[in-house]
């Protein structure tokens, strides 16, 4: 049988050769087509369905190239990727002549300010992570004051003076989010007992693991927690879903204004309000900008102030503390209050 | 191919016997008849109708039940159990069951327990639950292969009343055997097969064991060799106050080796018998090293090894044919030249240094396979592609090529074919004669008597009684495995020893008696 | 040795029929696995050639090549760290905690230390391989002591692993904030491995770090004593404890040396990629390596095929999806592909078991003549 092992290695060793040698000279880049096709989105894990952080850019990107009548194609990564990967994705997109290039999610950081060298006359953005070069844009918001919002809305309305916070991955990212709900939930009311877990501590499944974010929910449920704000991408669905199995309780929402989602209707009495993230918009205007020939460029921050961030209002739920909400939010933009950014 | 022109008529109401050498094609036809190989030709014919067994189920539907050589029984569970597994349809798993088998138990003067755990039974017990369960599944023909290679010559008695129980009512019985004594006293006709073919099929009467033997070799046996004994004073082996106790399933802790003390010199063949689970297996496991017995001394030529590992204890010249050669010797799915360097690995020609030494290897496979007449296309194939025979050639030869000062055999000729069987006696006589000290493990009694200058019986983890292998029966030696005698045994009326099987491993010389009397460490009864 | 024994004796020479064999559980896993991912992307309503033109067209793009080398790189590590418990009927589960956690502490000394390239390079690798081989070897003591099975106990240090790094990488602990990510500091340039200048993109020089490897799987397996008693142990634990292995003490060494490989699966990201170990760290890889290492059958060149293909497969995977394809169908084709050779080979090799066994049954029949071929048993 060694034999048998040794030939089939042999013979296989061979035409893998032959095919690589015959295969080399031409470029991939060589090859490709040149030309304005419109927007080119990569998502990150999660997609463009995931109720949340994907879907809010999708949104923006269809009103943009609605309006402007510009073509697109969306790309979305998967678990467990690795840097080469998105920086194929991104590369693949400018090359076909996507203009603008748009990567969602931090995950892309890196990537898009290396691809970007490579296509200088094409306009890249990054939602959630810094600009390094020229013709990249950065989009960072400041979801820190938006869940500080809705840490006092929590405050505000939970019964039995217990609040959760879901994190889907532990990073730097999603930190903002709960520091600000912390600090958020504290300075209303300081008796409240807040629990915070992450589903993850580093792999960033954790946007797209619902049943971890159920689990976890389900857990904390169970400690009579009754007000759960969760970041966590598209697993934030699966603790609006447990959450909506017991009554007299309540999950706050994420990035998109999940209450409008026609694919979470059937929990949405249990959706209290989200901290909205207005990525739609932040990807509207910078589709915008390319097309009226000034692309956005550098860092650009959405905070407060601008609504670049908010706190919903849909279903009415927190009509009764919006006096505190709007207080809290008038100290936030005038600077009276200084949101942390990690806990 | 293995079989090719096999005809074989057996009667309903007879005990028929099937006798070859091991790859002579008896499992092979074994297999066709109870489903498990088609058949590439033939026919198949049960009371006048041509049938086609595909799978175990038809056959068992036809009527047609096989125990096999290894039970295939749940230690943990009941007989009840046991037997209504896979067969729950006959009679539910409740008292229907259990009264069904209390009456074949009686039918057949079985006498098993319906709740009895298997795990509580002996070897034959466990036998008998397996032709239970073959009759409940409402057998009228029964496949026993081997069925008395695990038995003592008590036990084998009692199966055969069994055997001839289940004759009168009427059922049919195939039976294997290597054991060619036995088949001549239960059989009502044998049929010999030698190389996939059916030779001839005889009655007892008019047929001879020895007569079988020349049949199933298909040439004339050599005849047994006098010799000369060789034991000497020189001790190579020193055994001394070995106990090892073990923990079972259920973590209750027994003693298996109690006190086993023995001495075996050069050119000595020291034979241990005893009903399996006496404690041989673990003696043998104990003086290779593979168990740490709690106290006790191991001496090689005057080196200590109580604490030495398998590998320096080989190294230091012990050669192992283990029980379960499949499971202890060979790896099977490796071609034969690796097996060849399996327990040898840190020897000549095997390696050189720390480097394994493929060519020399392989080189030396060639020698063995040539040497030791091992049947195979050659040296590239694995292992488990020969038959049990020349596998346990390969490792005879194997243990022999590195000039071991010891060998410890343990059942060497088990499931092996009167060729081979000869053959191997052949080469440990050889190698005695040459100085080796053998330890002698076996449940053939014929085995033990015609090649050990020196015999002790051990029962329940002690050598408990000793015996002149000149002067001493299967049956004598038989009893005292099962406890009922100890001390030095003396044969009643000085026949000759082993007779009515054939072919027998040798003749002894009368000397040997004297020569043991430098053993001074077992044999005294406890 | 007196006479020139049967087959495959003496000079070695090239049985037809073994070269059939040979090529025939590649190829039929090939056809195979084709066959279905055509009927799987059929059904998805899209033209299953298109596809693989697709795929071959830009697979076969010098940059598409280089990029498949360099992600076979730490495929073909793991696959080889896997293969390491394979050969001896242990299944490391966890080499993907084992690199990860390696890699990590790799990251932390490289970025920590500032030396020369020539010590700092061997330091860094000798930490990764270490803390692999460390993280391995629990669980091989867990085995031998306490009985507990590898796979527990591997998928539990993943976890475990898992839950360290996270604890670590964060400020003020082990790691510094880069925008939204957390990174251990950079590797100073010293501490970086060379590239070779290929075009248009440089292949990463750790290649070089899977092929000693791979040479060293090979020869120490294969051709020494250790391996052979390694191998044995895979094979037959009980035949192995009788002919004088330790299995106890097999495990432990196999299990360190396992996790010593798998500590090297994140250095070409680390040294040729990244500089640092962040929370965007690649995961997953270690299972990708169990998948290789059945694709390459545990063979160090098989292995390397195998590698290949995977970074092939996600390669051209994503051009798929770029031209319309569901984005899972790379995937599917992974997944279909590692089946089709696990169960090609299964059946190749009970045919040959089969061929091997006749051939012996007609060595023993020889003799007897040719006989009649007709079988009748009656009863």
């Amino acid at each position: 049988m060694r034999r048998v092992t040794k030939l089939a290695a042999a013979a296989c060793a061979t035409a893998a050769l032959a095919l690589t040698t015959t295969a080399c000279g031409e470029s991939s880049t060589e090859s490709a087509a040149k030309g304005d096709k419109g927007v080119g989105l990569a998502f990150d894990v999660g997609g463009k369905d995931d109720h949340s952080f994907n879907q809010a850019a999708n949104r923006g990107m269809l009103k943009a190239t609605k309006e402007l009548d510009l073509g697109n194609k969306t790309l979305t990564a998967s678990n467990d990727e690795t840097e080469a990967t998105r920086e194929q994705r991104l590369t693949q997109l400018a090359e076909a002549g996507y203009n603008p290039v748009v990567g969602v999610g931090f995950a892309y950081g890196k990537s898009i300010n290396k691809v970007a060298k490579d296509f200088s006359d094409t306009t890249f953005a990054v939602v959630d992570a810094e600009s390094n070069a020229d013709n990249v844009s950065g989009l960072l918001f400041s979801e820190q004051e938006a869940s500080y919002l809705a840490g006092v809305a929590a405050a505000k309305k939970t019964k039995t003076k217990k609040v959760g916070f879901i994190g889907g991955v532990n990073n730097a990212l999603i930190q903002k989010f709960e520091a600000g709900f912390v600090q958020g939930v504290e300075e209303t009311d300081s008796k409240i007992k807040l629990t915070s877990q992450y589903l993850y501590p580093t792999n960033i499944k954790g946007f797209n693991d619902p049943k971890a974010a159920k689990d976890k929910a389900k857990g904390m449920l169970d400690q009579d927690i009754d007000v759960i704000y969760s970041a966590a991408g598209q697993s934030g669905t699966g603790a609006i879903e447990e959450i909506s199995k017991k009554k007299d309780t309540w999950a706050i929402g994420v990035d998109s204004d999940q209450y409008m989602q026609p694919g979470l209707e059937k929990y949405r009495d249990s959706i209290l309000t989200s901290a909205v993230k207005n990525v739609d918009i932040a990807v509207y205007e910078l589709i915008k900008s390319v097309d009226e020939g000034k692309p956005l460029h550098g860092t650009q921050n959405f905070t407060l102030k601008e609504d670049g961030v908010s706190l919903a209002t849909s279903g009415g739920f927190i009509d009764d503390v919006q006096d505190d909400v709007a207080a809290a939010k008038k100290k936030i933009v005038s600077g009276d209050i200084k949101v942390r950014t990690s806990p | 191919m293995a079989n090719h022109d096999i005809g074989i008529t057996v009667r309903r109401g007879t005990v028929h016997a099937l006798v070859g050498e091991n790859g002579a094609g008896k499992s092979t036809l074994m297999k066709i008849l109870y489903g498990m190989q088609k058949p590439d030709e033939g026919t198949i014919t049960l009371d006048g109708e041509e049938v086609s067994l595909h799978t175990p189920a038809d056959a068992i539907a036809r009527g047609i039940g096989m125990v096999h050589q290894h039970f295939m029984l749940a230690d943990n569970l009941t007989v009840l159990e046991n037997t209504v597994l896979g067969a729950e349809r006959l009679h539910g798993i409740g008292g229907r069951a259990r009264a069904r088998i209390q009456e074949i138990s009686e039918k057949y003067g079985l006498g098993i327990r319906a709740d009895a755990l298997v795990e509580d039974l002996g070897v034959a017990d466990r036998q008998r639950v397996e032709i239970l369960k073959v009759l409940y599944r409402g057998a009228r023909t029964l496949i026993l292969d081997e069925p008395t290679a695990v038995l003592v010559p008590q036990e084998v008695d009692a199966l055969f009343d069994n055997l001839r129980e289940l004759k009168a009512e009427g059922l049919t019985v195939l039976f294997i055997s290597h054991k060619l004594g036995e088949v001549m006293s239960v059989a009502d006709e044998i049929t010999v097969i030698r190389r996939g073919t059916t030779v001839e099929t005889l009655t007892p009467e008019r047929t001879s064991p020895r007569q079988l033997a020349e049949l199933m070799v298909g040439s004339e046996l050599p005849s047994p060799e006098t010799r000369e004994s060789t034991v000497t004073d020189v001790p190579v082996l020193r055994v001394d106050g070995l106990r090892l106790a073990a923990t079972d399933g259920d973590g209750v802790a027994r003693t298996v080796l109690d006190g086993v003390s023995f001495t075996i010199h050069r050119g000595e063949v020291l034979g241990i018998a005893g009903v399996e689970g006496n404690g041989q297996a673990e003696l043998v496991e104990a003086v290779m090293g593979i168990r740490e017995p709690e106290s006790g001394a191991v001496e090689l030529d005057g080196a200590d090894l109580a604490h030495a590992s398998t590998r320096t204890r080989r190294e230091q010249g012990i050669g192992y044919i283990p029980e379960d050669r499949q499971r202890h010797a060979l790896l099977l799915e490796a071609p034969l030249w690796e097996n060849r360097i399996l327990g040898h690995v840190t020897e000549a020609p095997n390696s050189r240094g720390r480097l394994l030494d493929p060519r020399g290897a392989r080189r030396d496979t060639e020698r063995i396979v040539e040497e030791y007449d091992v049947r195979t296309p050659g040296i590239d194939v694995p292992a488990a592609s020969l038959s049990g025979g020349n596998q346990q050639k390969l490792i005879v030869g194997r243990e022999m090529s590195h000039e071991p000062k010891l060998l410890i055999a343990a059942h060497p000729t088990r499931g092996v074919d009167v060729g081979a069987q000869a053959q191997i006696w052949d080469q440990i006589r050889q190698a005695r004669r040459e100085g080796l000290a053998v330890l002698l493990v076996s449940a053939d009694l014929d085995e033990l008597i015609g090649l050990s200058d020196t015999l002790r019986v051990m029962y329940r983890g002690a050598l408990v009684a000793d015996a002149d292998p000149a002067a001493i029966t299967p049956e004598e030696l038989g009893s005292a495995m099962t406890g009922a005698a100890s001390g030095h045994l003396v044969h009643e009326d000085d026949g000759p020893p082993g007779s009515g099987t054939a072919p027998l491993p040798g003749q002894r010389n009368p000397q040997a008696d004297e020569e043991r009397g430098t053993d001074d460490e077992g044999g005294e009864a406890r | 040795m007196t006479r020139p024994a049967g087959r495959g004796s003496g000079p070695r020479r090239i049985d037809p029929q073994a070269v059939v064999q040979a090529l025939a559980a590649p190829l039929l896993a090939i056809v195979a696995a084709l066959a279905i991912t055509s009927l799987v992307i059929g059904a998805t309503g899209k033209d299953p050639f298109h596809a693989f033109q697709v795929m071959l067209d830009f697979g076969s793009k010098s940059d598409s090549q280089i990029w498949i080398v360099n992600k076979a790189i730490p495929y073909y590590l793991s696959a080889v760290a896997v293969a390491v418990g394979f050969r001896m009927n242990l299944f490391n589960i966890g080499v993907d905690g084992q690199y990860r956690i390696a890699a990590f502490a790799a990251a932390v000394v490289g970025g920590a230390v500032s030396l020369p390239g020539f010590l700092a390079l061997p330091l860094v690798l000798l930490t990764a391989m270490v803390v692999g081989a460390v993280w391995a070897g629990i669980a091989g003591v867990l085995r031998t002591t306490r009985g507990v099975s590898e796979v527990i106990t591997t998928i539990m240090l993943n976890s475990i692993a898992g839950s360290l790094i996270g604890y670590f990488l964060q400020e003020g602990r082990l790691a510094e904030k880069e925008g939204n990510l957390f990174h251990t500091p950079y590797l100073p340039d010293a501490t970086r491995f060379f590239t070779l200048p290929t075009n248009p993109d440089p292949i990463y020089g750790t290649i070089l770090i899977a092929l000693v490897i791979g040479v060293a799987y090979w020869f120490v397996l294969g051709r020494t004593r250790f391996g052979f008693d390694l191998r044995a142990v895979g094979r037959s634990e009980s035949a192995a404890t009788a002919s004088g292995v330790s299995v106890r003490r097999m495990i432990v060494t196999s299990m360190v040396l396992s996790g010593a490989v798998a500590g090297l699966v994140g250095m070409p990201t680390l040294l040729n990629e990244s500089f640092n170990y962040g929370t965007d760290f690649p995961a997953g890889i270690g299972f990708t390596g169990i998948a290789i290492a059945l694709l390459g059958r545990n063979h160090p060149i098989g292995m390397a095929l195998g590698a290949l293909l995977w970074g092939f497969l996600e390669r051209t995977g994503t051009q798929l999806e770029f031209e319309g394809y569901a984005q899972e169908i790379v995937g599917v084709m992974q997944g279909v592909i590692v089946l089709c050779v696990v169960i090609a080979y299964e059946v190749v090799r009970r045919y040959g078991l089969r061929r091997q066994q006749r051939e012996v049954g007609a060595e023993l029949a020889a003799s007897s003549g040719a006989g009649g071929e007709k079988a009748e048993v009656s009863a």
